[in-house]
């Protein structure tokens, strides 16, 4: 086994890897509440050939070592929770959260999972659902009877009825906040769940105690910066090229060897 | 046995080491906080009956490129880029505290500050942990500032501060974590002059224009000594020829 060969090839698995999380950004770069994803790079463990301050004779120490690194690997991919921009939609059922807060979304098996896309439409009963038509939690309910639904800065759900001047409160809408955002676990469909380093979620009415306010008729876009990610798919294909230029020089140096020693 | 083929193999094994501490500096031009390896050869005569005509190369020094790296702009409030030189401190291997450039920091679910590499950031005191908070904000000297979770912005208190230091590069190691190390061992003490700048990560500092001369360089170099294994080699079946007819 060559290191040489080995160090450049996690090269070009981790630029690979990398090319495919920019590729799966600039994929979302239309999606109602994607935050875009960012792959970290760590160096993988140093092999010791020579250790630091052993003898190099009875009475002198090496005054430095010599340790190969083994490469690269990537270590995990980060979600970045800036703000996307809001996009006015107009609709009355799109709402989009200016600060911290995700809406909490009830899974078809009872769990609960979290999104930033608050594009919501009803179901046949009337309730506020995803597109996916997962239900938000608490349930909101909109009587068919309804003229117009209105949602507040801080989540109250109101309704009015032809006919009469009088509002029904509907429900409030809540929202969650998480102590480590970056651990919680996408699952496609705009969902996030919690996971064991996200901690457990806080919960509370939008607009109090940090949370951030509501706004209706807008929605969230993908907080993907195109440009930052046409920068990276250059600097990854270099990174990548590079790597196997490595591959081929070292590949060449082996050849030479065994073509000019036989 | 010809002595000059063993001095020649000495060589080319040493700069096919140094061509895996390249490759290894190439495969890392994204590492975020990532410090270049470098290699020294030395030359080191083989003494004994006779005269001292050979001399084997051997890669010994093994430095590191201490050099700024780019610094990237990523917006997030837990990324953080050491402005010139300094480091920030971290837990590494066996407690011991260790220094690192890469200062794109996390938060776990139970308050500890750790970085990409899962090491705990270090404070004055130990290591750093904050109250679950809504906001996290990193001043320019390390301090740490949260606004609490499910509290107004208003409640926004200063909890910890990061261990920034500056000791000599001299004094410091590449561990086999890739976390640098006082060779010496013990702490480096807080220095008051290191600053951060919160939203940024330094990028790998290696540079990859010399890094692929480097490269190119190095297999010449093999080749050369390839060559030289080769001339004695046939030097040796010209002798062995010589023998033959007489």
């Amino acid at each position: 086994m060559n290191l040489a060969l080995w160090a450049a090839k996690t090269g070009l698995d981790a630029q690979n890897t990398q090319m495919a999380v920019i590729a799966n950004n600039l994929a979302n770069s239309n999606t109602t509440g994607y935050k875009a994803d960012r792959a970290t790079f760590q160096d993988l463990m140093y092999q010791n050939i020579q250790q630091v301050g052993s003898q190099s004779t009875q009475n002198t120490q090496y005054a430095a070592g010599l340790s190969l690194g083994t490469g690269v690997k990537i270590g995990a991919t980060e979600k970045s929770y800036l703000q996307g921009s809001v996009l006015q939609t107009g609709g009355t059922l799109d709402l989009s959260v200016t600060g911290n807060g995700m809406f909490q979304i009830t899974m078809p098996d009872g769990s609960l999972a979290y999104t930033r896309d608050g594009s919501f439409s009803l179901d046949a009963q009337g309730n506020m659902v995803t597109a996916s038509g997962y239900p938000l939690s608490p349930a909101i309910t909109v009587p068919i009877t309804a003229q117009s639904v209105t949602v507040g800065a801080d989540g109250t759900v109101t309704s009015t009825t032809a006919g009469t001047s009088k509002t029904t409160t509907l429900g409030q809408i809540q929202l969650a906040n998480f102590v480590n955002m970056q651990g919680l676990q996408p699952i496609g469909n705009n969902l996030l769940t919690e996971s064991a380093s996200s901690g457990s979620p806080q919960v509370g009415a939008p607009g109090t105690n940090g949370f951030g306010t509501l706004s209706q008729g807008s929605l969230e876009t993908s907080n993907v910066n195109t440009v930052t990610e046409l920068v990276n798919m250059i600097t990854c294909q270099r990174a990548y090229e590079m790597n196997s230029k490595a591959i081929s020089t070292t590949d060449q140096m082996l050849q030479y060897l065994t073509q000019n020693l036989s | 046995m010809d002595r000059g083929l063993y001095v020649a193999m000495t060589g080319a094994k040493q700069i096919m080491q140094a061509q895996a501490v390249n490759n290894n500096n190439i495969a890392n031009v994204s590492t975020t906080g990532f410090r270049a390896d470098t290699v020294a050869f030395s030359s080191q005569p083989i003494y004994g009956a006779g005269y001292a005509s050979r001399v084997n190369a051997v890669a010994e020094d093994n430095g590191v490129d201490f050099s700024t790296g780019p610094l990237e702009s990523t917006g997030a409030s837990l990324d953080i880029a050491v402005n010139g030189s300094g480091f920030i401190a971290v837990q590494g291997a066996d407690g011991q505290e260790a220094y690192t450039r890469a200062g794109g920091l996390k938060v776990s679910d139970t308050g500890a500050v750790t970085t990409e590499g899962g090491q705990a950031v270090l404070s004055e005191s130990g290591p750093v942990q904050i109250p679950p908070a809504s906001s996290i904000t990193i001043g320019g000297d390390g301090t740490i500032s949260v606004v609490p979770l499910g509290l107004a912005a208003v409640a926004q208190s200063q909890v910890d501060r990061i261990k920034l230091v500056n000791p000599s590069t001299k004094t410091l190691k590449k561990g086999a974590d890739g976390l640098f190390y006082l060779t010496a061992g013990g702490k480096a003490p807080t220095d008051e002059t290191v600053h951060v700048s919160s939203g940024m990560l330094e990028s790998s500092n290696v540079n990859p224009a010399m890094s692929l001369v480097n490269m190119i360089e190095l297999q010449r170099m093999y080749e050369f000594q390839i060559k030289s294994m080769n001339s004695a080699d046939t030097n040796e079946q010209s002798a062995e020829r010589m023998m033959l007819t007489s």
